[in-house]
């Protein structure tokens, strides 16, 4: 008896590349175990030392070739642009902006319950993160119920100084700014609750962050919304964000 | 080469399942250069692509392929989470692509919720050689199976023993280890759950 998928597993088998073929639907389940049994191979211990220089030299190589103007990249590339958009985006929502909020989870999760996240802790397997990621003038301050949101909700929030939307997928919480990355104002939730929109320009992103639609005027796509660390402690979400103003209590 | 044609068929083929979050400049935590994201990355990215194609070859390709279309946007240095967060969606859609190209079916596929490159540090560098994620998932693949099953799968897969080998060390005709062999990786993927032990008469 000879099946085809028994040739594609000997070629795994015999480290080869294995040869393409019509697969039913069983022959696609057994070549899924075939690759996870190879996965705990010494092949998939890493690459040959030989392969990594020689695609380090392919990729300077590619560098080299490329250095001419008007090749189309898109427009997110080009570097001067984004990175006065990045400053802009820090400065308007507020000093923690920008900060990646699943490194200030891990960097939260050494904290007391009312204090400003100091002493870096991370969690079990966690590995130690970078200090300078821990801002350095903010509180952890409420922003919604962890009941409140739930999977695929998207909730906004409004501390004054920052504000933003909460969305929870695959159980965390992310929280992204509310202002728009074009001008400034202050994006709408869509009706359907799947995207952010701006009443100024017509923009939109996702409840991710990420650009959608641009207005004419732009030259390209626009950056995608900064993330604000949030936490969940005791029921509550949180975001880190600087301290209310005398004028803005909550 | 690989090289340009792939990169530029990437670009503008499949633009549409491109990551959709471009590396942002972050204060901290950096790369200094794309020497830094490579060193660092190389091996993730070629362990990752081994455990969903389960051979050296393709994995190397397609970890090539991965490099040389996101090194153009990681070039400026960019925070560690990002640049990963960028090549482990670079490589969901080489992978997409090789699987679409090869076989018309999505073998493998990455997810981006549950993908974490640390995951992928390493033997080496995790301190995890024998009891790495793979181990784990192949351990449990084999503890399902009747005995004369798993030893052909542990013989065969990681003990690296020829069939012929495999035929002598079990006791039965090459013809027969073929057929154990056939039936152990049917019943490994959940196929044939009517209990048959699986031995070649």
């Amino acid at each position: 008896m000879r099946h085809p998928v028994d040739s594609y597993v000997n070629r795994l088998l015999r480290r080869r590349r294995p040869k393409p073929f019509a697969p039913t639907q069983d022959e696609l389940a057994v070549m899924r175990t075939a690759i996870d049994l190879m996965a705990a191979t010494p092949e998939a211990h890493g690459p040959r030392p030989a392969f990594v220089e020689q695609l380090r030299a392919q990729i300077s190589e590619q560098e080299r070739n490329e250095q001419g103007p008007g090749s189309a990249r898109p427009a997110w590339r080009a570097p001067a642009r984004r990175r006065f958009l990045a400053a802009g985006a820090l400065t308007a929502a507020g000093a923690a902006a920008g900060v990646g909020a699943d490194r200030m989870v891990v960097i939260a999760s050494g904290d007391d319950q009312n204090g400003r996240p100091g002493q870096p802790g991370p969690g079990p397997g966690q590995p130690q993160p970078p200090a300078e990621l821990t801002p350095t003038a903010g509180v952890w301050r409420d922003v919604a119920a962890s009941t409140d949101l739930a999977e695929g909700d998207v909730h906004p929030f409004d501390l004054g100084s920052v504000n933003g939307f909460l969305r929870r997928a695959s159980g965390r919480v992310q929280a992204v700014s509310g202002v728009c990355t074009h001008q400034g104002c202050r994006l709408d939730l869509a009706a359907a609750r799947d995207k952010l929109s701006c009443p100024c320009h017509g923009a939109t992103f996702t409840v991710a962050g990420a650009n959608l639609t641009h207005p004419r005027q732009s030259s390209g796509p626009l950056p995608a919304l900064p993330r604000l660390p949030v936490r969940e402690q005791a029921g509550r979400i949180q975001v880190y964000a600087p301290p209310p103003s005398p004028s803005h209590q909550d | 080469m690989i090289g340009s044609q792939v990169v530029k068929a990437l670009r503008f083929g499949v633009r549409a399942v491109w990551p959709d979050e471009a590396p942002t400049t972050l204060p901290g935590a950096a790369y200094p250069d794309w020497d830094a994201i490579y060193a660092d990355n190389v091996g993730r990215i070629y362990r990752l692509m081994f455990a969903k194609v389960g051979n050296r070859p393709d994995a190397e390709d397609l970890t090539s392929q991965v490099f040389l279309a996101a090194y153009g946007p990681l070039r400026a240095t960019a925070g560690v989470g990002q640049v990963r967060a960028y090549l482990t969606a670079t490589a969901r859609t080489v992978l997409a692509e090789h699987w679409r190209r090869t076989l018309g079916h999505q073998v493998t596929e990455i997810d981006l919720e549950t993908t974490d490159l640390e995951d992928y540090a390493g033997p080496a560098a995790a301190d995890e050689t024998v009891n790495g994620p793979a181990q784990q998932r192949a351990a449990r693949i084999l503890r399902a199976l009747p005995e004369r099953q798993r030893q052909i799968l542990v013989l065969r897969f990681l003990r690296g023993y020829s069939i012929r080998q495999a035929a002598a060390e079990l006791g039965v005709s090459i013809a027969n280890a073929k057929v154990l062999q056939h039936r152990a990786l049917r019943a490994a993927a959940g196929l044939d759950k009517d209990g048959k032990e699986g031995e070649a008469s």
